[in-house]
C-alpha cells in the first residue's frame, strides 16, 4: 500500500467537518459538493459557467430527466457556505462568454459558487420526505493545484528524484538544461544560501513554464503552486527546488539541503494539505475533464506527459460507497464522471474515438474506481459548443467537418485565421485504436501521432429567438453529465 | 470523373462515348462507411462550398422530442385498494375456514362417517387449491424471469463501458440457454452453443451466436402463428355478420396469440400471468405504436386502399388482421428472453403483403358462386 496522503490528526479534522455539516443538513437543504476536476486548460471555468446558465435559464437539457419532466422549478444562485474563499464571478464570465465571445481567462485563484435547485420528486413519497432542495456546491480552482495533490505522499529526497528523472528525459531535456547546470553547481551539503535558493526557484520555475507552453502542453509539472502562486507569490514555502544526486544520508542541519527540505515540508503543510482537506477531502461526486486533444496536437511526449498525470492525480481522490452510517462522518465519492472536453471540435462521428481513447488515458484510474464500487463513466462532451458540424468535399472526399470561428493566431495547413471568419475544418482521423495506439507511442520515442491539428474556436454568437429571447449556451451532452451526476439526486 | 460530366467536352469529342462505371456522390454508403483500416485523414481547411447540417440532423440539437420513449417503468406500491383487496380475501379466507370447519362438526354429529368424507373432500381441495397457486406463481415468476433476463442481456451490450465482456456474455447466454431448456425446438441450438463453449472470445458476437442458434427456430414458429392468428382475424372479420362479435372475435384470438407466444418462448403462464403478460401487451403495443407509426399508419393507408378496391368487408379484414400481427408482434417482444439484436423483428408490412393476398384470394373464391 502506498503512504497514506494524510495523517489522523487531518483525518479527524475532515470527519469532524463533515460531521457539522451534516448536521445542518438536517434542518436545511440537503448539499451535494461537486469537484470539478481537470488539469490546468481543461475547461471548469467553462464547464461550471455553462452548467449554472443552463440550469438557470432552462437551457435545453433533453436527457436531464428532472429538467426535461419540468420537475426542476427553479435553480438560483446563494451566498455560498464557506465565508473566506472568493465567490466564483459568473455574471463576470457569462459576460466575457456571451458578450465578448472570448473565453474565460486561466483561473488564478480559488473561488466557490452554490446553486439551490429546487425541485419537485417524482414519487409522491419522495415529495413528503425531501425538502424539493438541493444545494450544490462547486469549486473552482487552477487546474496546477491538482498537481501538488500526488506530493503529500513524497518527502523531498524522492520528489527531487522525481523532478529530476523527468528533467532528463528527452522529452525535457532541451528545456530544463540551465536549471540542471545551476542546480549542478549547488552543493547540496554547502551552507544555506538565500540568494541561490531564489535563484534556483526561479529557474526551475521557468523551466516549468516552458513546459507547459502550448507546443509542449506537457502536463506532469510538479508543485503546481510555482506556475500559479495565487498569494502565495515570493514566500519561502514557494522558494524551493529539487536538487540533482543528493549525496545519501540525513542532510547536516544548517546545508542548503536541509532548508529546501524543510520549506518543501512546509509548502506541503501550508499549501498543499489544507487545500485537500477543505476542498478535495469533501467531494460528493466528481467531473474529471480532460482535454485530450491539446496533447494530441502537442505530439507523443504531452499524451505520455498528460497520462501519468493523470495518473498520480486521480490517485488522490477517495472513490467508494457510502452506507448511511460512514456517510455521517466521511465523504466518499460514489460517482465519477471522466468528461473528454472540447468535443465540439470533432465531428460527432468522431465521438467514439475520443472517447475511446480518454478512457485508455485514465485505465488505471478507472480499475481502482470500479473496485471501489463506486460509479464510473466516460462521455465525450463540450460545456459550451463553440461549432455547427457540417460536411464537404476535399479532394473528391467527403469529409465530415467542423464550422466555427478560430481564434486569432490558430494555424492550419500554413494558413494562420484572423479571428473573425467562419471556417470549415477537418481536424483529422484520431487513432481507431487506443490500446495499440499506446502501445506504439511507449515503444518508441520517434512514434508519430496521426496528423491531428486542432484549432480552437471563438465562443458561438448566441442566437436569440422569435421574441428576442437570448437562447442558452449550446452544448455537447452537457445534460447527460448532469443526469449522470445529479440525476439521482433530484429523482 | 471530371471530364466526362463537363458538357463543353462532351460535344465537342462527337465519337460515341465508352462504357463506364461510376460511384455516385450522393451514396449514403460511401460517406459513412470508412474501414476502419483506412490511413488517417489528414487535416485541412476546406473552402468553397460546405453542406451546413441542419439543426434538424444535428444530434445536439435536435428536439428531444424524437428521443425514444421510455419504456413504462412499473412500480409496484401498496395502494389503498391493494389493502382493501387483500384484507377482504383474508377475511373471505376466514369465513371459508370456519364454513368448513362448522360443516365438517355438524356432519360429524349426525353420521361419523360423513364427517370422516366431508373432511377428506376439505382436505383435497385444500391440495388442489395449493397446486393451482403454485402454478399461478410459477407463472408470474417465469414471467418476471423473462423480462430480466432480457434487461440484463439489453444492458450488457448498450452500457456505456463499452462492450459487453466473454464472461458476462457466457453466463447470460448460458441463462437464456437453460430457460429455454424445456422446448424441444432449442435443442440443436443448445447443442451447438455447448460445443462452441469457450471457443466464441468475443462477448458481444457470443450473445449473437446465442440469439441465432437458440431463437431463429422459435422466431420462425412466432411468426407462423402469428400469421395464422391474423387470417383467422381477417376471414372472421369478413364473414361476420355484426361488429360486435368481430370485436369479441379479435380479443379472443389475441388473448389466445398471446397465450401461445409465451408458452412458445419457454413462459408457462397460468391465468393471472396471462392477465398480466397480456396487458403489458397492449401497454408495450402503445408504446412502439408511436415509434413505428411512420412504418404502420402508412401501410394501414395502402391496406385500406387496396382492400376497398376488394370490398369494404375485406378491408376491415385486412386491418383487424394487420391490427393483431402487430399484437403478436409486441408480444414476441416480450416473451423474448433476448431483445431482437442479430435477428430481425419481423415487421407488420411483411403481414401485410400475406394478408392482402389471402384476402383476394378469399374474396376470388368467395364472389366465384
Amino acid at each position: 500500500m502506498p503512504p497514506s496522503i494524510t495523517s489522523l490528526s487531518d483525518e479527524a479534522r475532515i470527519a469532524l467537518g463533515t460531521l457539522g455539516e451534516r448536521a445542518g443538513g438536517i434542518f436545511n437543504a440537503p448539499s451535494l459538493r461537486l469537484g470539478v476536476t481537470g488539469l490546468s486548460r481543461a475547461g471548469k471555468t467553462i464547464f461550471i459557467t455553462s452548467l449554472v446558465h443552463n440550469l438557470i435559464h432552462g437551457g435545453r437539457l433533453p436527457m436531464f430527466e428532472a429538467a426535461w419532466e419540468g420537475r426542476l422549478s427553479k435553480a438560483y444562485l446563494q451566498p455560498q457556505p464557506d465565508d473566506a474563499v472568493p465567490r466564483f464571478q459568473y455574471e463576470d464570465h457569462i459576460a466575457r462568454l456571451v458578450t465578448d465571445r472570448l473565453w474565460p481567462a486561466s483561473t488564478r485563484a480559488i473561488s466557490e459558487l452554490r446553486l439551490v435547485l429546487e425541485f419537485e420528486s417524482a414519487s409522491g413519497w419522495g415529495r413528503l420526505f425531501s425538502g424539493g432542495k438541493l444545494n450544490l456546491d462547486i469549486v473552482d480552482y487552477p487546474g496546477e493545484w491538482l498537481l501538488d495533490l500526488p506530493l503529500l505522499s513524497q518527502d523531498y529526497r524522492s520528489f527531487s528524484e522525481r523532478a529530476v528523472a523527468l528533467a532528463r528525459s528527452p522529452a525535457r531535456s532541451d528545456l530544463s538544461g540551465a536549471w540542471l547546470a545551476q542546480a549542478g553547481e549547488i552543493a547540496a551539503h554547502a551552507d544555506a544560501s538565500e540568494e541561490k535558493a531564489r535563484a534556483l526557484a526561479g529557474a526551475f520555475t521557468s523551466y516549468l513554464a516552458a513546459c507547459k507552453a502550448d507546443s509542449r502542453a506537457l502536463s506532469t509539472l510538479p508543485p503546481g503552486r510555482f506556475l500559479m502562486p495565487g498569494d502565495l507569490e515570493g514566500s519561502p514555502a514557494l522558494t524551493f527546488a529539487p536538487l540533482p544526486d543528493l549525496p545519501d544520508g540525513r542532510a547536516p542541519s544548517g546545508s542548503f539541503q536541509a532548508m529546501m527540505e524543510r520549506r518543501f515540508e512546509s509548502y506541503k503543510t501550508a499549501v498543499v494539505k489544507p487545500f485537500f482537506r477543505d476542498h478535495i477531502a469533501r467531494l460528493d461526486r466528481q467531473i474529471v475533464l480532460i482535454d485530450a486533444m491539446q496533447a494530441m496536437n502537442a505530439g507523443r511526449d504531452a499524451v505520455i506527459d498528460l497520462e501519468r498525470a493523470l495518473g498520480e492525480v486521480l490517485e488522490c481522490f477517495r472513490p467508494g460507497r457510502a452506507n448511511p452510517i460512514t456517510r455521517l462522518f466521511a465523504h466518499r465519492i460514489d460517482k465519477v464522471l471522466v468528461a473528454a472536453t472540447k468535443a465540439d471540435h470533432l465531428h460527432h462521428e468522431s465521438h467514439d474515438r475520443l472517447e475511446a481513447l480518454v478512457r485508455r488515458l485514465v485505465e488505471r484510474a478507472a480499475q481502482r474506481i470500479g473496485a471501489s464500487g463506486a460509479g464510473f463513466e466516460v462521455m465525450a462532451m463540450a460545456a459550451v459548443r463553440a461549432t455547427r458540424e457540417a460536411r464537404g468535399e476535399s479532394d473528391g472526399e467527403t469529409l465530415p467537418l467542423i464550422v466555427g470561428t478560430p481564434l486569432a493566431g490558430e494555424t492550419i495547413t500554413g494558413q494562420t485565421f484572423d479571428g473573425a471568419t467562419k471556417t470549415a475544418i477537418f481536424p483529422g482521423d484520431l487513432p481507431t485504436d487506443p490500446d495499440s495506439f499506446f502501445q506504439q507511442l511507449e515503444s518508441s520515442s520517434q512514434a508519430s501521432i496521426p496528423p491531428i491539428n486542432i484549432v480552437r474556436f471563438r465562443p458561438p454568437r448566441i442566437e436569440t429567438d422569435d421574441q428576442g429571447v437570448k437562447l442558452s449556451l449550446p452544448h455537447i451532452r452537457l445534460d447527460r453529465a448532469l443526469q449522470y451526476l445529479l440525476g439521482d439526486r433530484l429523482e | 470523373m471530371t471530364a466526362d460530366h463537363d458538357p463543353a467536352k462532351r460535344s465537342a469529342a462527337d465519337a460515341p462515348r465508352a462504357p463506364r462505371a461510376f460511384v455516385p456522390t450522393d451514396d449514403e454508403a460511401r460517406q459513412t462507411a470508412r474501414p476502419e483500416t483506412a490511413p488517417p485523414r489528414r487535416p485541412t481547411v476546406v473552402s468553397g462550398a460546405v453542406a451546413l447540417t441542419e439543426a434538424e440532423d444535428d444530434p445536439f440539437l435536435r428536439e428531444a422530442l424524437e428521443l425514444p420513449p421510455a419504456a413504462p417503468r412499473r412500480r409496484r406500491r401498496l395502494t389503498p385498494g391493494k389493502i382493501l383487496l387483500s384484507a377482504l380475501g383474508l377475511l373471505l379466507s376466514l369465513a371459508i375456514g370456519l364454513w368448513v370447519d362448522q360443516l365438517v362438526r355438524s356432519l360429524f354429529d349426525r353420521l361419523p362417517w360423513l364427517g370422516w368424507t366431508a373432511l377428506g373432500l376439505a382436505a383435497i381441495a385444500l391440495i388442489a387449491f395449493m397446486l393451482l397457486l403454485w402454478r399461478e406463481i410459477r407463472g408470474l415468476m417465469r414471467l418476471a424471469r423473462v423480462a430480466e433476463l432480457r434487461a440484463e442481456v439489453d444492458s450488457a451490450e448498450v452500457d456505456g463501458g463499452g462492450p459487453v465482456t466473454a464472461a458476462e456474455a457466457r453466463r447470460l447466454s448460458h441463462q437464456v440457454s437453460t430457460f429455454l431448456g424445456n422446448r424441444a425446438q432449442t435443442a440443436r441450438g443448445r447443442a451447438a452453443l455447448k460445443a462452441l463453449d469457450g471457443e466464441i472470445v468475443d462477448g458481444p458476437q457470443l450473445l449473437a451466436f446465442a440469439e441465432r442458434e437458440l431463437l431463429a427456430t422459435l422466431d420462425r414458429e412466432a411468426r407462423k402463428l402469428i400469421v395464422n392468428a391474423a387470417r383467422r382475424v381477417s376471414l372472421v372479420t369478413a364473414i361476420s355478420p355484426r361488429a360486435s362479435l368481430d370485436m369479441l372475435y379479435v380479443a379472443w384470438e389475441a388473448l389466445r396469440l398471446v397465450r401461445a407466444m409465451a408458452i412458445l418462448y419457454g413462459g408457462r403462464p397460468g391465468t393471472f400471468g396471462l392477465l398480466r403478460l397480456f396487458r403489458d401487451v397492449i401497454a408495450h403495443l402503445a408504446v412502439t405504436g408511436t415509434v413505428a407509426a411512420g412504418d404502420s399508419i402508412l401501410q394501414q393507408a395502402i391496406g385500406t386502399g387496396v382492400a376497398a378496391k376488394l370490398s369494404a368487408r375485406l378491408g376491415e379484414g385486412v386491418i383487424n388482421g394487420l391490427m393483431t400481427a402487430r399484437i403478436g408482434i409486441s408480444a414476441m417482444d416480450l416473451c423474448r428472453p433476448m431483445p431482437f439484436k442479430a435477428l430481425r423483428r419481423p415487421r407488420v408490412s411483411e403481414f401485410f403483403t400475406d394478408l392482402s393476398a389471402f384476402a383476394a384470394k378469399n374474396s376470388g373464391t368467395k364472389s366465384a358462386p
